[in-house]
C-alpha cells in the first residue's frame, strides 16, 4: 500500500471507524460483509448464479436504488416546494428557473420515479418466471405485492403535487374511478380528496402521504422483504425434482 | 400431539441430476462465491450505470409541467399517468366500477394468492421452469395480444346500422331494440356481462388450450395466466398511451399532438 494509503488507514481514528483491512483475502472478504451495516444484508457467500446478471437482472437491487435516488432528490425538492394550492405551481416554476440544479433534481426525481415503477414490475416478473414464489418463499411474494401497491401509490400521490393541468386532471380521472367503487364509492372519494372536490385539503393530504407516510411504510415493508429473502434461504436455486422429504435442519440452510 | 415440521428451504447442494454433463452443469451453477467482490461489484456497476443514464436523461429531457391547474378547462384527452392507462383503456369498454375497481382488485388478490395455489417446489429457480414453459409464455402472449387488439378494434369501429354510434354496447342496444327491454338491462349487458364474459373467456380458453396441447401442470397453467396478465398490461398500456388522442379516439401516435387545454 502506498505511503499515503497507510497514513490514512493506520491510525486510531480510521481504525475506530473501520476495523478490517482491505478485503483481499478470504477472511477479510467475510468480515467486510459482516461488519458493514449496508453490506450485512447479504450473506457472506452467495451461489454463483446470484451474481449472474441473467438470473435476477439485478432488478430488486435497482428498485431499491431508485428509491434511494428518489429520497435524496425528494428531500432536495422539499426545501423549495410549498404545498399550497396558491403557491405549489409557482414554487415549481421558481425551482426550475432560479434554483441551482433545481431543474436537474426535479427531472431526476421524475425519471427515477418512472424507472422505479418499471423495475419493480420487471422484478416481480423475473420472480414469477423463475418460479421463485414457490415454497418457502410464498409469503415474501405476498409482501412483494404490497410493495408493488406502495410503489404505485407513491408515484401517483407525487403526480398531483405540481398542481398543473396534467396533475389536476389525472387526479380527476383517478377520483372518478374511486367514486365508482361499489357501495362505498362516495366515502372512498371523500377520503381521497379530503372533501367533495380537489382543493387544498386534497393537496395537503396527498403531500403528507407522499413525503412521509408512504415512504416510511415502504421502508418498513422493504426491510421485512430483505430480511425474509435471507430467512427463506437466500436467492432461489434450482429444484429439478420434487424433494419434499429431503429437508435439512433449519440452522444449516439459513446460516448463509 | 406431534408438531408438523415447518416447511424449510431445500437442500443447497447439487440436486439429483443424472447425466455427468448435467451434474457438472449443476455444480458450476451452484458453486458458491464470496459476496465481496463477486456480488458487490455487480451491484455497484448496475447502480453506477443507471445513475449515469438517468442523470444524462435528466439533463436532456425535461419533466413535463403543464399550465396552472384550472378546474374550468378540461384538457382533451385527460389522461392518468402511464401505468394507469391500461385501466383507463378498460374504462372505455365497460362500467367504471368494473374497470377501475373490481378488475384491479381481482388482479391483486389473484397475484397474492398465486403461491398458495401453485405449491410444488419443482421448477423453482429455473427460467420458465424449462423449455415447455418458454413455449407456453410465447403462445400466451400472442394469444392475449390478438384477442385484445381484436376486441379493442371491434369496440371502436363496429358500425351500428342507422346511427352514428360505433361499438359493441350500442350494437347490442340496436339488436335488442325490438324486444323493448328496460334500459338497465341493456346497460348491465353492455357494461357488465359482455366484458365479464370476455375477461373470463380469454384466460379460461387459454388454460384449456395449454392443458390440452402441452399437458400443462399447475405451474405451467400459472405461467399462461401470468403471461395473460402481463401481456394485457402491456397491450392496454401501449394503446392507452400512444394510440389514444382527442376524444380518446384510436389514432396513430403522430396524429395525437398536444392535448387541448394544457
Ligand atoms: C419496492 C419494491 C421491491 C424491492 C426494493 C425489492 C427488492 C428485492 C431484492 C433486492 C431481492 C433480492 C433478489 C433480487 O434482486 O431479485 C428481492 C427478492 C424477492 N422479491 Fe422483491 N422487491 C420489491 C418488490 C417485489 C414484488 C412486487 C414482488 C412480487 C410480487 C417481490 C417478490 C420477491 C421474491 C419472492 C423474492 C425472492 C426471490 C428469489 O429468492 O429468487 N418483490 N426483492
Amino acid at each position: 500500500m502506498s505511503r499515503l494509503g497507510k497514513w490514512i488507514t493506520q491510525n486510531r481514528v480510521y481504525r475506530s471507524i473501520y476495523r478490517n483491512s482491505y478485503p483481499t483475502d478470504d477472511r477479510n472478504r467475510v468480515l467486510v460483509i459482516l461488519n458493514s451495516l449496508a453490506l450485512h444484508l447479504h450473506p457472506t457467500r452467495v451461489p454463483k448464479r446470484a451474481t449472474d446478471v441473467s438470473y435476477t437482472w439485478g432488478l430488486g437491487g435497482l428498485s431499491i436504488f431508485m428509491f434511494v435516488i428518489l429520497t435524496i432528490t425528494g428531500i432536495f425538492l422539499m426545501f423549495y416546494y410549498i404545498p399550497s394550492v396558491d403557491q405549489a405551481y409557482w414554487s415549481i416554476v421558481e425551482l426550475e428557473r432560479n434554483v441551482t440544479m433545481g431543474s436537474f433534481m426535479r427531472n431526476l426525481h421524475r425519471w427515477a420515479a418512472h424507472a422505479m415503477v418499471i423495475f419493480v414490475f420487471l422484478h416481480m416478473t423475473r420472480v414469477f418466471y423463475t418460479g421463485s414464489y414457490k415454497p418457502p418463499r410464498e409469503f415474501n411474494w405476498v409482501v412483494g405485492v404490497a410493495l408493488l401497491v406502495l410503489t404505485f401509490l407513491l408515484s401517483f400521490t407525487g403526480y398531483l403535487l405540481p398542481w398543473d393541468q396534467l396533475a389536476y386532471w389525472a387526479i380527476t380521472v383517478g377520483a372518478n374511478i374511486a367514486k365508482s367503487t361499489p357501495f362505498i364509492g362516495k366515502q372512498v372519494e371523500f377520503a381521497l380528496l379530503g372533501g367533495y372536490e380537489i382543493a387544498q385539503p386534497t393537496l395537503i393530504r396527498w403531500y403528507t402521504l407522499h413525503v412521509i407516510f408512504l415512504p416510511m411504510a415502504l421502508i418498513v415493508v422493504v426491510s421485512f422483504h430483505f430480511w425474509r429473502v435471507r430467512k427463506d434461504g437466500n436467492i432461489s436455486t434450482p429444484v429439478y425434482e420434487d424433494e419434499e422429504d429431503e429437508v435439512e435442519p433449519i440452522s444449516r440452510t439459513q446460516a448463509g | 400431539m406431534e408438531m408438523k415440521e415447518p416447511l424449510r428451504p431445500l437442500r443447497k447442494g447439487a440436486p439429483r441430476a443424472r447425466s455427468a454433463a448435467a451434474v457438472a452443469a449443476v455444480e458450476r451453477r451452484e458453486e458458491r462465491v464470496h459476496t465481496w467482490p463477486h456480488l458487490v461489484s455487480v451491484e455497484l456497476m448496475a447502480a453506477l450505470i443507471f445513475l449515469v443514464l438517468l442523470s444524462l436523461m435528466s439533463v436532456v429531457v425535461k419533466a413535463p409541467l403543464g399550465s396552472l391547474a384550472n378546474p374550468e378547462v378540461t384538457p382533451d384527452p385527460a389522461k392518468a399517468p402511464w401505468y394507469f392507462l391500461g385501466l383507463q383503456e378498460l374504462l372505455l369498454h365497460m362500467n367504471p366500477s368494473l374497470a377501475g375497481v373490481i378488475v384491479p382488485t381481482v388482479v391483486l388478490v389473484g397475484l397474492a394468492a398465486l403461491p398458495y395455489i401453485d405449491r410444488r417446489r419443482k421448477g423453482t429457480g429455473i427460467w420458465f421452469s424449462g423449455p415447455k414453459g418458454k413455449a407456453i409464455t410465447a403462445f400466451a402472449a400472442f394469444y392475449t395480444a390478438v384477442w385484445e387488439l381484436a376486441l379493442i378494434f371491434l369496440d371502436e369501429w363496429l358500425p351500428v346500422p342507422g346511427s352514428e354510434a360505433r361499438g359493441v354496447a350500442p350494437y347490442l342496444e340496436y339488436l335488442l331494440r325490438p324486444l323493448d327491454l328496460p334500459p338497465v338491462v341493456i346497460d348491465v349487458l353492455g357494461g357488465w356481462l359482455v366484458p365479464i364474459f370476455f375477461m373470463t373467456f380469454i384466460p379460461f380458453s387459454l388454460a384449456v388450450i395449454v392443458r390440452r396441447h402441452w399437458k400443462a401442470d399447475t405451474r405451467e397453467v400459472a405461467i399462461a395466466l401470468y403471461t395473460f396478465f402481463v401481456a394485457s398490461f402491456v397491450v392496454l398500456t401501449i394503446i392507452g398511451t400512444a394510440f389514444r388522442g382527442y376524444g380518446m379516439q384510436l389514432m396513430w401516435p403522430w396524429e395525437i399532438g398536444r392535448p387541448i387545454g394544457f
